[in-house]
């Protein structure tokens, strides 16, 4: 047979390889910034640009779409033309598809300290950044598939498989997530509303996880850890059974970020069920990497990237087991809304996103440079530091969650709760805080050593861009091969098994969702938002406020005792988007506007408080929002805006957007002038009218008596 | 890997080289870019784990949609949790049988202290000089200055002017402690007092 002469281009890779080190150190920063930022809350200088709020969405998508995401087409680019026999399908598509992706990051880097932001946590991103990523991915896909067609090799790779599952799953949830109705540039409102948002962004959120720091990250796993320690993998059969129930169990988990929520039982309850289903597929992928380490145990002491693999894969072990335990249902009523969860993601960033990308980088650096990685100590260094760093970081916040969820918990023996002031609860944990951003600086320090090492490993050697390979062109030739193996041999088939094993469980997830009335029960009182209030609440979301405060009262004894009646399915129907939050580090907000509530606070008070928090309480950790006071409202935006929620099915009378300035401004001047007899001096139009306005409509619909109103 | 070449050509299943470091065989035609793959078996801890977990799955979805199980409904359970609760809810308690008088004892007034710290000083600020809520240290009483009529606005509030009700948060008896260490703030000097409001009464109350 004749073989066939190709080279590999090794410059793609690199650059993806290069933007993964500059935005892991930018997404760690961030991080640090807004840990020292939840301490401090000065230290936001009264800047809106730099508020926890606004940064944490950049954190979080700094790390997962700048960092991962580069780390992933870094694996992608480097590994694909090897495992195929062939280049990549174009030079053009791999171009675009770097220099797009950067763009869309800087995008997000720009928009997101604006607050230009939908409001939807890890899909912060506004429509225009959101059809580029569409745009991206297509091509990025294109290129794939392109490659895998040209490919020389009869059968693809584990690795493969589980960047197709990879790639088409985040197509359908970014899609799916991100449809919304633009109401002017860089302001939309989600399509979705309510508990059916909830379940949307969850059912979103939870396979981003799933899939992009997930499943592409075990691709990444399938091809570097057999390549560094040059030893076999583990298992083919475990291989194909944890691929296929990994895909099909993980899609339908997304409503355990969910429960005790008002979404009803049953989706819930598949929430639970299908994530304790997924300990063994996801211990499947645990196995088989550290299992493919046997006999090379000698060569884990000594190499620093075989060692950091190790501790990924360990860490994706821990986080998959710990997982399931936090769906269980009375796990979670501690858990949720606490720093319990926080150290549980940072388990799976830290440790395994962050540990098998530093790993692949130390491996890819000297062959891409023809050297040896200038500095071994360095790079063990860099080992222990991201270790410790990871401990120190988690176990603090362990400790925090649980702390705070008991001190959220106690009752007195007469009956009253024991710490009614949810600032003490957090005063309680602040040292916990402290000792977070302490493992964070150990992890950056190990970054930066790493950011040294690279970059005099690269300036010791040269760049080898091309790389010469061989191998008989593939044959066409009839299969007799087992089901599996045969599908193996058809890259395309086997992307449209993965797309149909990720529909199964959203079909049957959203339909009765979306279709069955009786999931979402109808509250007659329940009325849509004053065009102020809705304007209000454009600032809560721009502002972030969403990021440390829910808005979901559980049904809980110690929860309705300390903010109200607890939260029902009918009363987010006209919320585009849900905000209902994922932890509380500030009180929840549902029932902020009760007057006879457990929380009321006064116009007067709003407004101290927002614009100087420590005014009202020295202790406080909310930062201030001076700004709210000097901006004005954008009104011009109202009737418009009032016009897309008509058109997303929030009953607004026809006609009612030519009276929502003079509907607004009438409201916002009652506010004023209240605040103005109380001594404050502040003008009608101001932001921070708006957003008390908000503050004071949420939880009232309802109020005392939800059992009255309830069809 | 040319003899990996060989075996694909040779193409047979049972035609198997064996892992010299470790002793599994390894799959004759699996390699990618110098990758093999071994034939082990799932581990059987592994395949059991999974059907544990399955077999977990299967009876709590019947639990629920067969059996309505209460402990998967929250409704039945928070109202389980409530009815357990119920004969200790702060609104069960009765305030009828309550002496409005003044404590004087220190501890009353260090657990009154470190309530209105917590609490009252949001609105009323720490030293008492008034904020959103007025000056508790000058001689000027909106509602009242008895025990009876104060303990009478921490307890239903003055919903209106945006002071809630506490007697869901605090016992009578804390109740009274935190009233009794306002008063040792009377004729205090602080910091930025709050024009007065209300009417004048006479010292001592």
């Amino acid at each position: 047979m004749a073989v066939e002469k190709f080279t590999y281009d090794n410059r793609i890779a690199k650059y993806f390889a290069v933007a993964t080190v500059l935005w892991g150190v930018v997404g760690l920063l961030v991080g640090l910034i807004i840990a020292i930022e939840l301490v401090f809350p000065w230290l936001n200088l009264n800047l809106e640009f730099i508020t926890f709020g606004r940064l944490r969405p950049l954190h979080t998508n700094a790390v997962i779409f700048a960092f991962v995401g580069n780390g992933i087409f870094t694996a992608v680019y480097y590994s694909v033309p090897r495992l195929l026999k062939t280049p990549m399908f174009s030079e053009l598509l791999s171009k675009i598809h770097f220099w797009g992706w950067q763009f869309i990051i800087v995008c997000a880097a720009i928009t997101l300290p604006l607050g230009l932001t939908t409001g939807k946590e890890y899909a912060e991103l506004e429509f225009p950044i959101d059809i580029l990523i569409t745009l991206i991915w297509v091509v990025f896909g294109w290129n794939l598939f392109g490659t895998l067609i040209k490919r020389r090799t009869r059968h693809i790779y584990v690795a493969i498989w589980f960047y197709i599952a990879a790639l088409v799953t985040v197509a359908v949830l970014h899609i799916t997530n991100s449809l919304e109705l633009p109401v002017k540039f860089f302001k939309s409102y989600p399509i979705y509303a309510g508990v059916q948002d909830a379940f949307v962004q969850w059912w979103y959120g939870h396979n981003a996880v799933a899939f992009f720091l997930t499943a592409a990250y075990l691709g990444l796993m399938y091809y570097f850890v057999p390549k560094a320690a040059n030893r076999p993998i583990y298992s083919y059969k475990l291989s194909i059974i944890h691929f296929w129930a990994l895909i099909f169990l993980y899609i339908w988990a997304g409503p355990h970020h969910l429960l005790y929520s008002s979404t009803p039982d049953w989706v819930q309850a598949l929430g639970v069920v299908f994530s304790v289903v997924l300990i063994a597929p996801s211990w499947g992928g645990m196995i088989n990497g550290l299992l493919t380490l046997r006999g090379a145990w000698d060569k884990v002491r000594e190499d620093p990237v075989l060692k950091m693999f190790v501790v990924g894969v360990t860490a994706y072990g821990m986080a998959t087991l710990e997982g399931p335990l936090l769906s269980l249902k009375s796990v979670n009523a501690i858990s949720h809304f606490t720093d319990w969860t926080i150290a549980h993601v940072h388990i799976g960033a830290l440790g395994w996103n962050g540990m098998m990308t530093f790993g692949m980088l130390y491996w890819l650096f000297p062959r891409f440079f023809k050297v040896k990685l200038y500095s071994k100590a360095m790079a063990n260094t860099h080992f222990w530091l991201a270790t410790l760093g990871m401990l120190f970081f988690a176990i603090p916040l362990y400790f925090a969650g649980f702390t705070q969820a008991l001190m959220w918990k106690e009752f007195t023996v007469e009956g009253y709760l024991k710490y009614p002031n949810f600032l003490e609860t957090y005063l309680q944990i602040r040292p916990m805080h402290l000792l977070r951003v302490v493992g964070g600086i150990l992890y950056l320090t190990g970054g930066i050593l790493m950011v040294i090492n690279l970059i005099k490993t690269a300036k010791s050697g040269k760049f080898a861009r091309f790389e010469e390979d061989q191998a008989p062109p593939l044959e066409k030739k009839a299969s007799t091969e087992k089901f599996h193996r045969r599908i193996e041999g058809k890259p395309i088939t086997f992307a449209i098994l993965a797309l149909v094993a990720v529909l199964i469980g959203t079909i049957i997830e959203f339909v009765p969702l979306f279709v069955i009335k009786s999931n979402i029960k109808t509250i007659a009182s329940v009325k849509p938002y004053t065009p102020l209030e809705l304007q209000g609440r454009d600032i809560y979301l721009k502002e972030g406020c969403y990021n440390c405060h829910s808005q979901m009262i559980r049904p809980f004894r110690s929860e309705v005792e300390r903010y109200g009646e607890y939260s029902k399915s009918g009363e987010s129907v006209y919320d585009h988007p849900f905000q209902w939050g994922s932890r509380r580090t500030g009180p929840d907000l549902a029932r902020e506007g009760v007057k006879s509530g457990k929380i009321y606070k006064p116009d007067s008070w709003h407004y101290e408080h927002l614009v100087n928090p420590q005014k009202t309480n020295i202790q406080s950790i909310m930062p201030a929002y001076p700004w709210l006071a000097k901006k004005d409202i954008d009104i011009a935006s109202t009737p418009s805006k009032i016009k897309a929620m008509r058109s997303l099915g929030v009953p607004y009378p026809a006609g009612f957007e030519s009276s929502s300035v003079d509907d607004l401004n009438k409201q916002a001047g009652a506010i004023a002038s209240g605040l103005r007899n109380a001594g404050i001096q502040v003008e009608d139009q101001k932001q921070i009218i708006a957003l008390i306005a908000y503050l004071q409509r949420l939880g009232t619909d309802v109020g005392a008596n939800p059992e009255m109103v309830i069809k | 890997m040319s003899t990996a070449d060989e075996k694909i050509n040779r193409g047979q299943e049972q035609d198997y080289e064996i892992d010299t470091l470790t002793n599994d065989r390894l799959i004759s035609d699996h390699e990618y870019d110098g990758i093999r793959e071994l034939d082990n078996d799932l581990p059987p801890w592994w395949t059991w784990l999974f059907v544990i977990t399955i077999v977990f799955a299967i009876v709590y979805l019947i639990r629920l949609f067969v059996f309505s199980s209460d402990d998967l409904i929250q409704q039945s359970e928070y109202n389980k949790e409530m009815a357990q609760a119920a004969s200790m809810l702060p609104s069960q308690i009765q305030t009828s049988a309550i002496e409005f008088k003044v404590l004087t004892d220190q501890t009353s007034l260090t657990n009154g202290k470190t309530i209105f710290d917590k609490i009252c000083s949001v609105c009323h600020l720490m030293d008492g000089g008034g904020l959103v809520g007025p000056n508790m240290t000058d001689d000027h009483w909106i509602h009242g200055n008895t025990m009876e009529e104060m303990f009478n606005i921490v307890t239903n509030g003055v919903l209106d002017k945006g002071m809630i009700s506490y007697k869901d948060q605090y016992s009578p008896q804390q109740r009274l402690e935190v009233l009794s260490y306002i008063l040792t703030l009377h004729g205090s000097k602080p910091a930025n007092p709050k024009a007065p409001q209300g009417d004048l009464k006479e010292w001592p109350y």
